[in-house]
């Protein structure tokens, strides 16, 4: 670990220890943080606003959300920590595109980008983005 | 129960005891008094569904976690099963490659281990016949010797699976499986669906949906939540199965009794009947599977039609066996895996590396202080499997030279592989094994012990054609 990066991340733990749980939860929310990784990671694709709010949303609602995970979250943010440094970041965003329209518009960076729902295999209109669902072999010609 | 004395007791309702029981109704010649004990209840698949849905079902309390019926020495080691009406045919993956010949002659090829007391050449017709069982979709050529199309036609490749096939012939193959590629008899086609455990569209063959006439047969009688522990014996002879049932201790007689639970059950269920076999109880294991994750330049590894969609041999059979393990590739073809860089979401292929292992004597099952909940102890991989991975990472690149590979990314060892296999080994005599060709035990001559727990070696290729195949030939042989 860089010298730098040892040091905030002290810091932050420190700061946890001296916030009463408390003060610390009614901090601004973790989530408004997860947001903006989203939308700086994948900046150059047309995320619908409220679809990524909503998914930010399920997210945490159907994973532990407690005081840890939302240190841990600020940490990522304040840190810069990308998807290829962190796999929570990279869960995060692997799971905002699988939960969205853009593989089974086979990754049109032209479309806007909506949200379709928490991805669930058992839920999700076409769960595979490799599927020959999206990409059907070709047809020898008649 | 409807009788005191039974013709045939068959412990387990999951694939060994059903294929066996297949096999033993059709040579039955005469009514016959069958009991079926199954220590758990049945949770039907579209329950099932609702759960993973999210949804309520009355059956939810049906379901006894594996973690809560063994004692697991080993945290980091995992061994899932589902325990209920057919047993892992409810969770498996629908993998079904057969055996490779080899597989069965590790001793006089490579000098490892034991033979197994039958080679691939009996097993041959059986595989067939459990392939049609299952309406198994696969390819006509195939590196183990097999003639014919199989019941279904095969899954459709990969970008990534056409260049490997092309290059490799039959060393590179659409996966044989049990995941329809068409709709067929109780079954939907396969969705390429991005888990298999509990199958989306009810694609995947289960005890359940088989249609193969088993349960439905009015001389079975089956009794769910009897949930076995021990024998009774008397000299060469097994008298009574043993159970508990709603809190209360029962036994039965019997005139044949089928062990069909899993290799910990069975094991467990024999130590507890005082079985002094040296080796019942020991070589308990799995086959260890990693992921290698394949970076692609400029190429999108897309249009497959089911999860495990090839199999590759390139490191599976050869002279190195006598040094190192073999490795069986499954191409993963699921969501779970892509990239995040611009432009490269799909560029990306997914290998699971299987590689087998050996049946050491440092991994077994004992019985507990619970007579009910066995004890699994699991400390080492063999040597043979370690440099088995350390041969694949020297060799791959080599051989996914055929494809614009911009980096190999090598996963952790997974903490299972869902094969669950060992403990009552198969061979010539008492002196080498628990059972022998037919799967009856050397001492025991009217107890079979049937799936897994018998393979004499692990094979790099998953094991659930061949028990299904082992059944069928055992009560063949039998009766």
């Amino acid at each position: 670990m860089k010298r730098r990066t040892f040091f905030i991340l002290a810091g932050i733990s420190t700061g946890l220890l001296i916030l009463p749980p408390a003060l610390y939860i009614s901090a601004p929310p973790l989530r408004k943080f997860a947001i903006q990784i989203i939308q700086k990671e994948l900046h150059y694709l047309k995320l619908e606003p409220s679809g990524v709010e909503k998914y930010v949303d399920d997210y945490f609602n159907s994973s532990v959300n407690d005081m840890l995970v939302n240190l841990r979250w600020k940490t990522f943010y304040y840190l810069k920590i990308s998807p290829n440094q962190s796999a929570r970041v990279f869960e995060l965003i692997k799971y905002y595109l699988l939960s969205s329209d853009f593989f089974i518009h086979k990754t049109d960076e032209s479309r806007t980008i909506n949200y379709l729902g928490l991805y669930n295999p058992y839920k999700s209109p076409i769960p595979n983005p490799y599927s020959f669902q999206i990409y059907p072999p070709e047809r020898p010609s008649a | 129960m409807k009788y005191n004395n039974y013709d045939l007791i068959v412990v387990g309702t999951g694939f060994a005891s059903t294929f066996f029981l297949k096999k033993y109704l059709e040579k039955s010649n005469s009514p016959k008094k069958i009991l079926v004990l199954d220590r758990g209840h049945l949770f039907p698949h579209a329950e099932r569904l609702k759960l993973k849905k999210g949804e309520h079902s009355d059956f939810s309390q049906k379901e006894e976690p594996w973690e809560d019926a063994i004692i697991n020495e080993n945290k980091a080691k995992r061994w899932p099963f589902t325990l209920g009406f057919g047993g892992c045919s409810n969770c498996w993956w629908g993998c079904t490659p057969r055996f490779m010949p080899s597989d069965f002659k590790m001793n006089s090829l490579f000098g490892i281990e034991k033979d197994w007391p039958l080679d691939y050449d009996d097993l041959d017709p059986y595989y067939y016949e459990a392939e049609e069982l299952m309406s198994i979709s696969g390819p006509e050529d195939t590196p183990f010797p097999r003639k014919g199309k199989y019941p279904l036609p095969p899954h459709t490749f990969t970008a990534v699976d056409k260049i490997l096939n092309q290059t490799y012939g039959n060393k590179y193959i659409s996966q044989p499986s049990a995941r329809a590629s068409r709709a067929t008899k109780g079954r939907n086609a396969c969705f390429a669906s991005s888990t298999c455990d509990i199958c989306p569209v009810n694609a995947k063959f289960t005890v359940e949906n088989s249609e193969i006439g088993v349960y439905e047969n009015e001389q079975i009688e089956l009794v769910f939540g009897a949930q076995v522990y021990s024998l009774e014996t008397a000299g060469s002879q097994i008298k009574k199965v043993l159970y508990v049932k709603d809190g209360k201790d029962f036994e039965i007689a019997g005139e044949v009794i089928v062990l069909g639970a899993n290799p910990i059950f069975n094991s467990n269920i024999l130590l507890n009947a005082g079985d002094s076999n040296l080796f019942t109880g020991k070589g308990f294991g799995e086959q260890l599977g990693m992921q290698v994750l394949i970076y692609l330049d400029n190429m999108k590894n897309t249009g497959g039609s089911t999860w495990v969609n090839a199999n590759g041999y390139m490191l599976y059979d050869g002279e190195h066996r006598k040094d190192y393990a073999a490795c069986l590739i499954e191409t993963n073809n699921a969501p779970y895996y892509i990239r995040l860089e611009r432009g490269k979401w799909l560029n990306m292929a997914s290998f699971r590396m299987l590689f087998e292992d050996l049946p050491l004597d440092e991994n077994f099952i004992k019985p507990s202080a619970n007579k009910l909940i066995p004890r699994v102890s699991f400390t080492k991989r063999s040597d043979y499997t370690m440099k088995g991975i350390a041969n694949m990472k020297k060799k791959l690149p080599g051989i996914l030279s055929c494809l614009p590979v911009e980096q190999l990314k090598y996963l952790e060892p997974f903490p299972n592989e869902g094969h669950i296999i060992g403990g009552t080994r198969m061979g010539q005599t008492a002196a080498d094994s628990v059972v022998d060709k037919n799967m009856i035990h050397h001492q025991y001559r009217n107890l079979f012990v049937l799936g897994a727990g018998s393979f004499t070696t692990f094979s790099a290729s998953n094991p659930t054609l061949t028990l299904a195949a082992l059944s069928l030939y055992s009560a063949d042989h039998s009766f």
